[in-house]
């Protein structure tokens, strides 16, 4: 007997009847990719800025924005029109088609509520675009009765109405864009999205210009999703290609490619799935869609069917979840992208008044990502590919809001295909009365932004600063954190001294903030930031040679010379600088060092790479302080100096690190460490995939938190009893009340030191968590007392910067050093 | 325990009969052992053995043209008029290479248009880097540290060295990039694509593990990709990274040949790379896997074209180096590689065989090479004399010399950049 499944996907089967499998598709490689999902309807002005920062993983040939959650009054309809409808969204590339296509699949086929042409700027020019964006042009749908009726007969399908008319409106966009698109034609239109409640836009140039373009600057929505694309080829001139695509009910952005193309291409076929567009993105749309409306699976299979749990992982799954994951894995193994990839996806679940936002990454995890959430008045979460893109939309939305702050007050890394999260965050929000916002991962465990009652318990780090302190003086009775910190800006500094004095004590409280409740907040970090760019920015120029601090940015590096008088630091306001190349911050501090300075304070970074990188060798006695969000690549290559992260890093930290010493208060992105040969670093948080892979020589670093997995693979480091390197890893976290706690296991991954032949990883393992399977070519080894001598001085160095006192529990560490690395040592 | 003093005397005798048997060898009417295979035919050892001694082109009739390999170069024949090509003719034309600074930052012109491929310390001996580097300081042109640092004895020729920095990032720093006029990104290998760089324990010698600050006697397996680059955009951010480290440098991006190579190159042209050099299957030591050597990836004289055409239908192709390599062996394959559409070629093999590699491959063992060149074990390290294999591989590249200017000469152009492109000047043989 024929199951629904069955009848739809055979129903399909004469729209593709003569059609091929073209294995042709249109290179691309990574994008930059941005999403958010709020309880309040906020303005697209918000993403612009995000996307302009991300520019650098675009390269202007194909932006793309989802908007989900819309507003009916904007769209000048009536809620109960919105609320009915499918919103078709053709996309005209030739004018001269409209009324052919409109005949043939719009008018005749359906009820339309309401039609017209989406706003767009006269001159696509003007705001450097080179190739016209298409005319949008909204039709508001629903099938005409008797037609669905007989599609419903001709299906003979079980599944209600609902399913019915969504493939209904599936089928006819497929016809549509076949004949008006389809890749090898003419390019004539084509369907942007035909979902409910979702509005889809893209271009060729970069996703910001979508935003002005478009005029969606004050355009309100729940959701939003922004896309640059990054296709290989030079040429590009029609926006076909760009993300997102639609399925039925979800629009999907991309980052990354498949290595299985062909494959997934080949499983679809058989399901009389066939590209159009010719791109990874389009068939990852397909298979979601499939998963979800075709064979109607909850979303953690879904998530399985696309990303399955694999090695360790598995088996650490329950029973009965390993017998339902083994059938999904053996049934779509073939629909099962391989990455690099990482999705974002918004989904409209219009029966049940729901919108939600998705990201998935692959099991390899190897695209970039990160997630945030902020809660207060208005809950949001977001999903970016860089930290400083979600920092972008936070700062914009607390500039027109106040309910909104410039920090999130959680972020994390998903861990793909694992037990732990399932690689996978969902973000639901209600529109039922009341909009409400859900954070959830694979297992269903929800997320949430705990905030602590105890909001006094910085006035504890504050008596610890000395008798001079700011902080101090200005402490009377009753006064909150952020009222002193208000009190500390204002006041009237007597020497330029002062203000570094001020800039220090901000700075210890930022430090220590992961063990103070009251810090914790977004918005508790968001004004100490805003304290401490004030101040930086009230330095004098250089031209003041009385000044011990000096205030230097784009505009004025030009004047950049060596420090004269009582000059001693170097105030580097990075905001306005670019991200890489001559003009860029890293270029400035390479300056600065060249022209004598000892001690850079660089603030306000907003994502430019390369921080500390080019100082040549030997460049010890340099110092950079870091505040605001740097970009990838900082500290690679460092060969001496040193530079404290008073915040989180990026991706690509300390590549090729020589000597020198690396402070990060907060986590680290992906390849850490990457073929670093020395050095000493501290993380305070953790780092995300494979820190330390094929790292040599001897670098020392202690990572307070954990790692998402292949720690230190092919580590090379020698003896780390003999001037070799080592990892600590204490797997700790800090809660919303400031307490040190243990993670549940120190190390959830399934590699550990694999492949090895030098070097040690001593892991705090109160729990005995950590087993053999989770290493590949190492032993668990018990500590000596040389062990013992050398983890304690690093533990040491790791209390005095991040107060974490851990020296005194040697005997819960494990050592994993590489098998037999006796022999192959001597 | 052999004295220092006798390990000296075996060697000088080694050395000895290795330079007169290099020599005497191309003379000889009849060989008594097989030789080479047929790429790497045993004429064309003896010719390079020749034009290496001589610094000219044997006349005894030797093929020092191509193999007999039955496909590849080996089929591409140029069109020449026999009767009317000239031989040594007298006339200097311009053969040189530039390297396009694409406007950033000044081009660079090498006096040939080849430039040496990398071999990294450990894969091969101190000694023979050593020639290499002063035989490209000599000529005006280039060699390439490999992946496997960069000793201090490299540093006086370091405006001829390129640094390269492979997956496994062994021995690169800030200073050997500093160093450097131009850094070479080794993202694959033409004979090994899809694998990194290895070197087995044999060969990691406490100098080569020093250097590489990798334990010794263990064997060394870079990664197949560079983890920080799963993309096209991943990858331009890998080259602003370098050219923050070094502004002044040229970026070299060697990629093997996968069939949507035009693809991998236009992505490096976007990327800021101004060199792209396609490495293909049949270059490598005899340390390089058999099984991936020949069987994955394009042929370097497929994809070449297809890059070049690609470039020009983009409108790229004035501003991009293109450099072909992984197999060319002569002369006369560099001139076909650049009528295929390449701007020059990168030599590794040639060079080995013009100290006097005779094709063994026994390259992955410690003490496998009996000419002292895929080596790094002490005593065998030292059968060349640096300055003998210098003035070797000056001498080859002076009999290449004088072949590509009775190639121009006789199509009538001015200069090798006239040949690129000029696929109708060839014609493949049945």
């Amino acid at each position: 007997m024929m199951s629904d499944v069955d009848r739809i996907i055979q129903s399909r089967s004469k729209l593709v009847s003569d059609l091929d499998i073209s294995y042709k598709r249109e290179e691309e490689g990574g994008c930059g990719v941005i999403g958010f999902a709020s309880t309040k309807q906020v303005e697209g002005k918000h993403l612009l800025k995000s996307l302009i920062q991300m520019d650098n993983r675009g390269n202007g040939k194909g932006g793309g924005v989802a908007i989900l959650g819309l507003n009916a009054d904007q769209l000048g309809i009536d809620q109960e029109v919105l609320d009915r409808n499918f919103i078709l969204q053709i996309a005209y590339l030739d004018d001269r088609v409209q009324n052919e296509l409109e005949q043939k699949y719009i008018f005749s086929k359906f009820e339309v509520d309401a039609h017209y042409d989406f706003q767009n700027i006269e001159d696509f020019q003007s705001i450097g675009l080179e190739v016209k964006p298409p005319r949008v042009h909204l039709y508001f749908i629903h099938a005409k009765e008797n037609l669905l009726e007989s599609f419903a007969k001709e299906l003979a399908f079980d599944g209600g109405i609902d399913r019915v008319e969504e493939e209904f409106v599936f089928q006819n966009s497929f016809g549509l864009n076949r004949e008006f698109y389809a890749s090898l034609g003419d390019k004539r239109a084509f369907v942007l999205s035909h979902a409910k409640n979702t509005l889809v836009f893209k271009l060729v140039g970069y996703g910001h210009h979508v935003i002005q373009y478009y005029k969606l600057a004050d355009f309100k929505a729940h959701i939003w999703i922004g896309h640059h694309r990054y296709p290989t080829k030079g040429t590009v001139w029609h926006p076909g290609g760009a993300h997102p695509f639609v399925g039925m009910n979800e629009v999907l952005v991309h980052n990354g490619d498949f290595s299985n193309y062909h494959s997934v291409c080949e499983y679809l076929a058989q399901r009389n799935l066939y590209p159009l567009f010719l791109t990874d993105t389009e068939i990852s749309v397909y298979l979601f869609d499939l998963y979800s409306r075709i064979y109607n699976y909850p979303t953690e299979y879904i998530i399985e069917a696309l990303a399955p749990t694999t090695e360790r992982d598995f088996y650490m799954l329950d029973k009965s979840k390993q017998v339902i994951y083994r059938d999904i894995q053996h049934n779509h193994l073939h629909g099962s992208p391989d990455g690099p990839w990482f999705f974002i996806i918004g989904r409209s679940i219009y029966q049940e008044q729901m919108i939600q936002l998705l990201g998935i990454t692959d099991t390899s995890m190897l695209r970039p990502q990160v997630f945030a959430i902020q809660s207060g008045e208005h809950d949001i979460a977001l999903i970016g590919s860089e930290r400083q893109a979600i920092d972008a939309i936070l700062l914009s939305l607390s500039k027109s809001d106040e309910c909104y702050t410039s920090k999130a007050d959680r972020y994390w890394n998903a861990r793909g295909g694992s037990y732990t999260d399932g690689g996978a965050f969902i973000f639901s929000v209600s529109l039922k009365d009341k909009p409400t916002l859900v954070v959830q991962d694979k297992f269903g465990n929800e997320i949430t932004a705990k905030i602590s009652t105890n909001m006094n318990d910085w006035l504890t780090s504050v008596e610890k600063l000395n008798g001079t302190s700011y902080l101090k003086k200005l402490h009377r009775d009753g006064i909150s954190l952020h009222e002193i910190i208000n009190d500390l800006r204002s006041s009237p500094f007597q020497s330029s001294g002062d203000k570094i004095s001020a800039i220090n004590e901000l700075t210890y409280l930022l430090d220590n903030s992961h063990l103070i409740a009251s810090m914790k907040s977004g918005r508790s970090k968001h004004i100490i930031h805003e304290a401490i760019f004030e101040i930086f920015r009230s330095f004098p120029n250089i031209e003041n040679t009385e000044s011990i601090g000096i205030l230097v940015d784009s505009s004025t590096i030009g004047n950049l010379r060596s420090p004269i008088g009582k000059q001693k630091y170097l105030i580097l306001d990075v905001k306005e600088f670019d991200s890489e190349g001559i003009n860029s911050a890293a270029m400035a501090i390479v300056q600065a060092y060249q022209t004598g300075w000892k001690q850079v304070y660089s603030f306000d970074w907003r994502g430019q790479r390369f921080c500390g990188s080019g100082l040549g060798p030997n460049s010890y006695g340099f110092r950079i302080d870091v505040y605001g969000n740097p970009g990838d690549y900082l500290g690679s290559g460092l060969d001496g100096a040193e530079i404290y992260v008073h915040t989180a890093a990026q991706d690509q930290v300390g590549q090729m690190m020589k000597t020198g010493r690396l402070v990060i208060y907060g986590d680290v992105g992906q390849a850490f460490l990457y073929g670093a040969k020395g050095g000493e670093i501290f993380v305070l948080g953790n780092t995300a995939g494979r820190p330390l892979i094929n790292a040599v020589g001897k670098p020392k670093v202690v990572i307070n938190g954990t790692c998402l997995d292949y720690l230190a693979e092919s580590f090379m480091a020698g003896d780390p009893l003999n001037d070799g390197g080592f990892a600590v890893v204490l797997g700790l976290e800090f809660d919303h009340n400031g307490e040190i706690q243990n993670l549940n296991t120190p190390y959830p991954g399934g590699n550990l030191l694999s492949l090895g032949s030098g070097g040690a990883i001593y892991i705090y393992d109160p729990n005995r968590q950590v087993e053999d399977n989770q290493l590949h070519g190492g032993q668990i080894s018990v500590l000596s007392n040389l062990d013992d001598k050398l983890i304690s001085k690093y533990l040491k160095i790791n209390y005095d910067l991040f107060s974490i006192p851990y020296e005194d529990k040697l005997s819960d560490f494990k050592k994993i050093e590489p098998k037999n690395s006796d022999t192959v040592l001597k | 325990m052999v004295s220092s003093k006798l390990i000296e005397l075996k060697v000088s005798k080694h050395t000895h009969n290795i330079s007169k048997t290099l020599v005497n060898l191309p003379m000889q009417k009849e060989l008594s052992h097989p030789f080479g295979n047929a790429r790497w035919t045993d004429e064309l050892i003896l010719s390079t053995y020749y034009q290496s001694s001589t610094g000219k082109n044997p006349s005894n009739g030797l093929n020092y043209k191509t193999g007999k390999s039955n496909g590849g170069f080996d089929r591409l024949q140029f069109k020449i008029n026999q009767n009317t090509f000239k031989e040594d003719s007298n006339e200097d034309y311009d053969i040189s290479l530039t390297l396009n600074g694409r406007g950033r930052i000044p081009d660079k012109k090498l006096s040939l248009p080849v430039y040496g491929g990398g071999m990294s310390l450990g894969s091969v001996s101190l000694n023979f880097i050593l020639s290499r580097a002063t035989a490209a300081k000599r000529l005006d042109t280039l060699t390439c540290t490999g992946e496997g640092g960069y000793p201090e004895e490299l540093v006086p020729l370091k405006d001829y060295v390129i640094t390269q920095l492979a997956t496994g990032m062994f021995g690169v720093s800030e200073k050997t990039l500093q160093h450097t006029p131009m850094v070479e990104f080794k993202y694959a290998q033409g004979a090994k694509p899809g694998l990194g760089g290895h070197l087995l324990a044999d060969k990691v010698t406490l100098e080569v593990s020093r250097l590489r600050e990798s334990p010794v006697n263990t064997s060394l397996y870079s990664p197949f990709p560079f983890h920080s680059v799963y993309s096209v955009e991943d990858h331009k951010k890998h080259l602003d990274w370098v050219s923050t480290i070094n502004p002044k440098a040229l970026l070299s991006v060697k990629v093997a040949t996968p069939k949507d190579v035009e693809m991998v190159a236009i992505g490096s042209y976007f990327a800021g790379a101004n060199v792209v050099h396609l490495d293909g299957a049949f270059g490598g030591t005899g340390a390089a896997p058999e099984i991936a050597k020949k069987n994955i990836a394009l042929p370097v004289e497929y994809a070449i074209p297809l890059v070049h055409k690609y470039f020009i239908e983009e409108g790229v192709r004035d501003n991009i180096t293109l450099i072909a390599s992984g197999g060319i062996r002569t002369a006369y394959d560099v001139a076909k590689a650049i009528a295929l559409g390449a701007d020059g070629c990168v030599i590794g093999t040639s060079e080995a065989v013009a100290v006097g590699c005779v094709h063994c491959g026994n390259c992955e063992s410690g003490r496998g090479c009996q000419i002292g060149i895929a080596t790094s074990d002490e005593e065998l390290s030292k059968f060349i004399k640096v300055e003998w294999g210098a003035q070797r591989i000056v001498n080859m590249y002076t009999a290449w010399k004088q072949q590509w200017n009775d190639l121009l000469h006789h199509f009538g152009l001015n200069s090798i950049k006239e040949l690129r492109g000029r696929k109708d000047l060839l014609v493949y043989k049945k």
